[in-house]
């Protein structure tokens, strides 16, 4: 029996969609325990959604509440909440580069940040997830300058980076697919294995019916509302 | 017509309707820049708060706080130099043959303190920050802004405050401070080298100086601290409310820092010409 909470509790979530989403999330829940992967299959004309910003606590809830390790993101002081995005990796579905700082300095702010690790112990890490992902090296250089691919890998190492507890890949490997797959699949198993939780967003059937992505759960965007539709034993 | 003039008649002489109008207006514009002054002060005071807490100082902030610090300070050194040069050629010599034309040579020390130390290099240093760094702040951040990246900021548990305004602030006002020293020097010494050079000046190098310094008093130093400083810690909360608070595309950006560098020269000169009251009178 698992006594520790929820790695992200979604409790009858409503979100309107605002200037920012092409559509909201209504009356939403889910949990996603210790070790599990959700994949959410989105429509391709709704795939800005709040969903990742809000298990991140970036966008209040109208309605519900969404719980990280136990709190509730509402009810977390600036300073909580800052340090608990600090423990979650994300790899945004627009990039989201800094432009202003070069890759590997992108790739290292939030454990430069968040941590109190070595430069050298950072660097080590990213250096050998950044090989894993199929890169020879850390890129610099400035985001701008930088292939598309070589971006969605660089990204890949910023999410996985430190070990985070929560895992947010949204549609991952979106023009990517061949080169990426692979390493991600591997890198999102061994993950779990040490106790991280995935979510998963894809728009492409292919992905969402891969055989070798072992999902705990499987839900799909049914307009704005986030339904189950295959839940399996991890 | 006569309806109009019974009114006016009733109501004892109140204002007519475009007169309120104009009222309205001016209380509205007032209660608007009231507010605007309480938020940039609510957003200079946290700022300063933070900055007092050596658990803020992380190394990403620091690490902003130094580029910042080189971008705005070490990148206007070069113009500051320039304005300092031609300042001493023309204040400092002037101030120098007038006072001798007069028969008063004791008195260019406390004169120059008062035009350069006091007035003219805050005045400049602020300036220069201003047309360098402020704009750069106001369009960095704007662009920042509509470009997501202050969500990707945000959404790896930086708080952008700590790591967008607070080091840009603080980096600033250091930098505002040492070009302010830099200026005064510089304008000080091409004004004595020019004045000599051109036959206006016959003074000794160490009577110069000693007359510069003995004009200088404990509260010129704070003054000019408050001179130096605030404006510039203005100039960044300004800027960078400004920048962060663009919201539509690109095309807000350019508006949003012409915004900021006039509301920062306003400010500039607002506390210069306080100060100076507050200090002579």
């Amino acid at each position: 029996m698992n006594d520790s909470p929820a790695i992200l509790k979604f409790s009858q979530v409503t979100i309107e969609s605002g200037a920012h989403y092409e559509t909201g999330l209504w009356n939403s829940s889910f949990d996603l325990n210790q070790g599990e992967l959700l994949l959410v299959r989105m429509e391709r004309e709704d795939e800005r959604l709040p969903l990742a910003d809000a298990t991140e606590g970036l966008v209040p809830p109208r309605q519900g509440s969404v719980l990280f390790l136990g709190e509730d993101w509402q009810r977390m002081s600036a300073d909580h909440a800052a340090a608990q995005r600090g423990k979650i990796g994300r790899l945004f579905e627009d990039e989201g580069w800094i432009s202003d700082l070069d890759v590997d300095q992108n790739i290292m702010l939030s454990q430069r940040h968040h941590t109190p690790r070595s430069e050298q112990d950072i660097l080590e890490e990213a250096l050998k997830l950044a090989r894993v992902f199929g890169l020879p090296g850390l890129p610099r250089g400035r985001p701008g300058s930088m292939r598309r691919w070589d971006l969605r890998k660089a990204a890949c190492v910023r999410a996985f980076l430190g070990a985070p507890a929560f895992i947010i890949l949204e549609q991952p490997v979106r023009g990517v697919y061949a080169d990426l797959m692979a390493p991600l699949v591997n890198a999102v198993q061994s993950a779990r294995k040490r106790g991280a939780a995935v979510l998963w967003t894809v728009t492409d059937p292919k992905i969402w019916n891969h055989s070798s992505l072992r999902t705990t759960t499987r839900a799909r965007m049914f307009g704005s509302e986030l339904r189950a539709v295959e839940t399996e034993s991890p | 017509m006569h309806d109009s003039r019974a009114k006016m008649l009733i109501s004892g002489g109140a204002p007519s309707g475009l007169s309120r109008r104009t009222l309205e207006g001016v209380g509205v514009f007032v209660r608007e820049q009231w507010r605007e002054v309480q938020y940039l002060a609510a957003v200079l005071g946290t700022v300063l708060f933070l900055s007092a807490q050596p658990r803020r100082w992380r190394r990403t902030v620091r690490d902003v706080f130094k580029w910042q610090f080189f971008f705005f300070g070490v990148e206007s050194v070069r113009f500051i130099l320039i304005l300092a040069v031609l300042v001493g050629m023309s204040v400092v010599v002037q101030l120098g043959v007038w006072t001798g034309k007069l028969g008063q040579s004791q008195k260019l020390g406390p004169l120059l303190v008062v035009v350069v130390v006091r007035e003219l290099g805050p005045l400049f240093a602020n300036f220069v920050l201003i047309v360098c760094g402020g704009s750069a702040i106001a369009t960095e951040l704007g662009l920042m802004k509509v470009g997501g990246e202050v969500r990707v900021i945000e959404a790896q548990g930086l708080e952008p405050l700590l790591f967008l305004v607070m080091p840009r602030v603080l980096a600033m006002a250091l930098a505002a401070f040492c070009l302010t020293v830099i200026f005064v020097f510089v304008a000080f010494a091409s004004g004595y080298g020019f004045g000599g050079f051109f036959g206006h000046s016959n003074l000794d190098p160490a009577v110069f100086l000693n007359s510069v310094f003995n004009a200088l008093h404990p509260f010129d130093a704070i003054g000019f601290l408050v001179k130096c400083l605030l404006p510039a810690l203005l100039t960044g909360v300004i800027c960078s409310t400004e920048g962060l608070s663009v919201e539509g595309g690109v095309t807000q950006v350019p508006p949003a820092a012409k915004r900021a560098l006039a509301r920062s020269l306003f400010a500039l000169f607002l506390t210069s010409a306080l100060v100076s009251l507050l200090t002579y009178s």
